[in-house]
């Protein structure tokens, strides 16, 4: 790595091909220490560096965030460019290494990548145009506030004109403002524009590569069986006779850490994919399933039933709900069943890892780059610089590609063979390993004043937490309750939470627990709208008074005409959620169709704050809704302790002729932004349920909803 | 092991492989070309599709013996600037989010619109209906075909 220094610079003036580099030491967010500086070659210097200005005016943007589809690939670059004044159009976008020191979390989970690193990234480009404006301004010998930027140039009052390349030298000898000032709102012209993405060419002719697609010197390919119960323990397998097989080099017992369980498997090594995954055929293994084939739908159900008669741990309360519901002589209860749903990435989980005995290096798709670099150097005991971490386009993550467990099992078996590996799971790999979002058994109860008021409400999630999977504490989380609008002005309000621990793994799944909870609570507030003779909207506003809730509901209602009668034959449903700090309503419009009754739109209004790239938000809108749809029309089922569904043929995604037409309103907002990858999901599920009912009058409280039942 | 001559993209491509081995694999990992996607191995999902003298086929499923003498275009082969008409409108509509079933959406459709040039939103929904997306493009897809198919 290169350090930026004095002499360097001396050296570096004189040569055409410097370049000012402009990021800055990891520190506190908000609180970053802007650091720039002349160097020779923008690739290999230490600071985490977003800016590049070359001499030749060439002008590269450095995107520190893996790319699953979320478009922050374009987002990031395009706040940078705002404030440094380039046509973003004309930049180069570069991935960044992977570094934890130099770039702080690289991480992409929870719709984060913008709302986190907005006011750094700004603040970066506003630093490098001011650098560049004061260089131009000691070459004129003029003040600097007599200086203006714009399109890659530094202009003066008096019509002078320079580029930033030939800024480049006069600002590297400068140090860079720590609080350079930031353009207004109205002053944005890349912003809230909807600018292409870059990446998209790249995904129409097969060019962009995915960990599947890479193929490092000397690999190995691995397919491994992995126990159906998950915890079933390997007690022996034909091994001699694997080995006689066409290509194969190893089989290995392998493990993985899932959230605190290992998970153990056999792995065929062999000189082609295919080839390991003939073998794995042929391979026989005896399991200890310790008895977990007891376990199936329905003593899931039961055990959820049955501890749901707990009191449960208090996550969220105000009020007394008990007094409320022991004083009322009509406390109206429904519960609602969500199940298992697998992540589906249409890329299947895969990992190249290379470990030797000073190094290791991985190549591959991930959510989580840092997380697989201290996982490798902790496991192999090597200091982090001598991981190296190649990170590619991810081909879907949805949460699954945050984990570190594929990455595991190839480090392992790159170890045992002592040949880098490349894992490649099938799909039903996938989908019967999980881990899966995780199910959930719902009871609402709630009181209704003689004025169709909510006088109490109570909500009770029977659920497995992420980060609490095994051990004995039974202590429900916080995490929880994500998804229960706590906003309604409910004078008795308390949310439950009753733990479950299960041999079947979950992890985080686009939008986690909003992607369940609110299907009970949304529906539950429209079945007491209905008891109350309420419109469902006007009800929910007459719980509201928190504005960004207000303003969706108002829009949402304008935009479908909510208020004018409806078509016969039709329905339509409501529900708001906030998610990542974005407010979404969503209206469902069904309608009966040859008997059948299908969604024929969905609209949206949305408060996000400031929106980066409306049309990537819209597109975050229609895949949010597409995979919410989709897990509405189906769910995994547990039989034998196992996932029953193994493939697209039992578990199908949604597909385009299932798509109904898709309307996203995107508010105007000067709050700062919040995020757009899932918060469109939450909703479709509960709006969706409530206007079946409002056309067929009956309440569905079970998922997955079999359509071609609902008449 | 047996000795294959594969036509693919107008070129002609030599390679050893199990004759059993199927189409996709020996793109990807004998001819090198990794635009044709992995999704499901059981032709549900469609992210592998090429054409096979002009006719959309999963190659997850069809071993390479059988392209034997056939012409086979993968993605790779579909336009030499990545100026098909139907990759100008996949740009034009920002269609990819995650991008990785896209190969085979392009592919599908561009089968589609040799068939039948100008496609109705029902001829649409009938080929494209068995290629799978998990970002949920669909929207764009369909509006990128009916572009296309206007020009």
């Amino acid at each position: 790595m290169e350090t930026i220094t004095r002499r360097k610079f001396i050296q570096l003036s004189s040569v055409t091909g410097a370049f000012l580099a402009i990021g800055c030491l990891p520190g506190a967010q908000g609180n970053e220490k802007l650091i720039s500086g002349l160097v020779a070659d923008p690739s290999k210097v230490d600071l985490n560096q977003f800016i590049s200005i070359g001499k030749d005016n060439s002008i590269v943007l450095f995107n520190h965030r893996p790319e699953m589809g979320q478009g922050t690939y374009q987002s990031i670059p395009m706040i940078l460019a705002e404030e440094l004044e380039v046509d973003i159009n004309t930049i180069e976008i570069r991935q960044s290494i992977a570094s934890r020191d130099l770039y702080g979390s690289q991480m992409v989970v929870g719709s984060r990548s913008i709302q986190s690193e907005f006011d750094k990234l700004r603040k970066m480009g506003a630093a490098a145009r001011e650098l560049l404006k004061q260089a131009a301004a000691n070459q004129w010998k003029i003040n600097v506030s007599e200086c203006k930027a714009s399109n890659g140039k530094v202009f003066s009052e008096s019509g002078k004109s320079l580029t930033y390349g030939e800024l480049v030298v006069e600002a590297g000898k400068l140090t860079a403002p720590d609080n350079p000032p930031l353009k207004n709102r109205e002053d944005f012209t890349i912003i809230g524009k909807s600018i292409p993405r870059s990446d998209i060419p790249l995904k129409t002719n097969g060019e962009a590569k995915f960990g599947i697609d890479i193929s490092v010197p000397g690999m190995l390919y691995a397919s491994i069986e992995r126990s159906p119960q998950f915890l079933g323990e390997v007690k022996s397998f034909n091994e001699a006779d694997i080995l006689k097989l066409n290509g194969v080099r190893h089989v290995f017992k392998t493990s993985r850490a899932v959230y605190g369980n290992t998970r153990e498997g056999v792995a065929i090594l062999a000189d082609n994919y295919w080839n390991a995954l003939q073998a794995r055929k042929a391979l026989k293994i005896e399991w200890d399933t310790k008895g977990l084939e007891k376990v199936n739908n329905a003593s899931i159900l039961s055990d959820s039933y049955e501890a749901a008669k707990q009191e449960g741990d208090e996550l969220f309360g105000k009020g007394d709900v008990k007094k409320a519901f022991d004083n009322s002589k009509n406390v109206i209860e429904a519960s609602y069943e969500t199940p298992y749903q697998a992540h589906v990435p249409m890329e299947p989980m895969n990992a190249i890892v290379s470990i030797k005995e000073n190094e290791a290096e991985f190549w591959g798709s991930t959510q989580n780059p840092n997380g697989i670099r201290s996982f490798l150097a902790k496991t192999y005991q090597l200091p982090e610089e001598s991981v190296k971490i190649n990170y590619t386009f991810m081909g879907g993550g949805f949460g699954r590609r945050s984990m570190t467990d594929v990455v595991e099992e190839a480090a392992d078996l790159s170890k045992k063979s002592g040949a880098p590996v490349k894992v490649i799971w099938t799909r039903e790999d996938d989908q019967t390993q999980g881990p899966f979002r995780a199910c959930s058994v719902n009871i609402c109860r709630g009181v209704l004043d003689a004025n169709g008021n909510v006088t109490a409400l109570e909500h009770k999630v029977v659920a497995q937490e992420i980060q609490n999977q095994t051990g004995d504490n039974m202590t429900a989380g916080r995490q929880l309750m994500g998804g229960i609008n706590t906003d309604y002005l409910i004078p008795n309000l308390s949310v439950k939470g009753v733990l479950r621990k299960r041999h079947i793994p979950i992890s985080y799944w686009r939008a986690v627990y909003h992607s369940t909870n609110p299907f009970a609570h949304e529906c539950f507030i429209d079945e007491l709208a209905r008891k109350a003779n309420k419109d469902p909207i006007e009800f929910r506003l007459s719980m509201l008074d928190h504005p960004r809730y207000r303003r969706v509901l108002e829009d949402v209602a304008i935009r479908t005409n909510w208020k004018s009668p409806k078509k016969s034959g039709t329905g339509r449903g409501v529900a708001a959620v906030e998610r990542s700090g974005a407010y979404f309503a969503m209206v469902v419009e069904v309608e009966r169709k040859n008997g059948k009754v299908v969604p024929t739109k969905i609209t949206t209004s949305i408060d996000l704050g400031i929106c980066i790239n409306p049309d990537t938000v819209k597109a975050q809108t229609e895949g949010s809704i597409v995979m919410g749809l989709g897990a509405v029309y189906t769910g995994l089922n547990v039989q034998n302790g196992a996932i029953v569904e193994q493939n697209f043929n039992t578990y199908p995604l949604l597909k385009i002729n299932q798509c109904p037409e898709i309307e996203t309103f995107i508010l105007d907002s000067d709050a700062p932004p919040d995020g757009a990858g899932e918060s469109g999901l939450p909703t479709v599920a509960p709006a969706l349920a409530n206007a079946i009912f409002d056309l067929t009058g009956k309440r569905i409280r079970k998922l997955p909803i079999d359509m071609g039942k609902v008449s | 092991m047996e000795k294959l001559s594969l036509h693919i993209n107008g070129q002609k491509k030599e390679i050893e492989v199990d004759p059993q081995i199927p189409l996709l694999w020996a793109i990807r990992d004998f001819v090198g070309l990794t635009g044709t996607k992995f999704g499901c191995g059981i032709a549900q999902c469609g992210a592998c599709t090429v054409h096979l003298d002009g006719v959309p086929v999963r190659s997850c499923v069809i071993p390479s013996s059988a392209a034997a003498g056939k012409s086979v275009t993968t993605i790779e082969g579909l336009s030499k600037n990545n100026d098909h008409p139907l990759q100008l409108a996949w740009i034009a509509q920002q269609v990819p989010q995650c991008g990785y079933c896209q190969s085979g959406q392009i592919m599908s459709a561009a089968a589609l619109l040799k068939t039948n040039p100008n496609p109705t939103d029902d001829d649409i929904d009938k080929a494209m209906s068995s290629v799978l997306c998990r970002c949920g493009t669909y929207p764009r897809i369909k509006k990128a075909i009916q572009q296309a198919s206007k020009t």
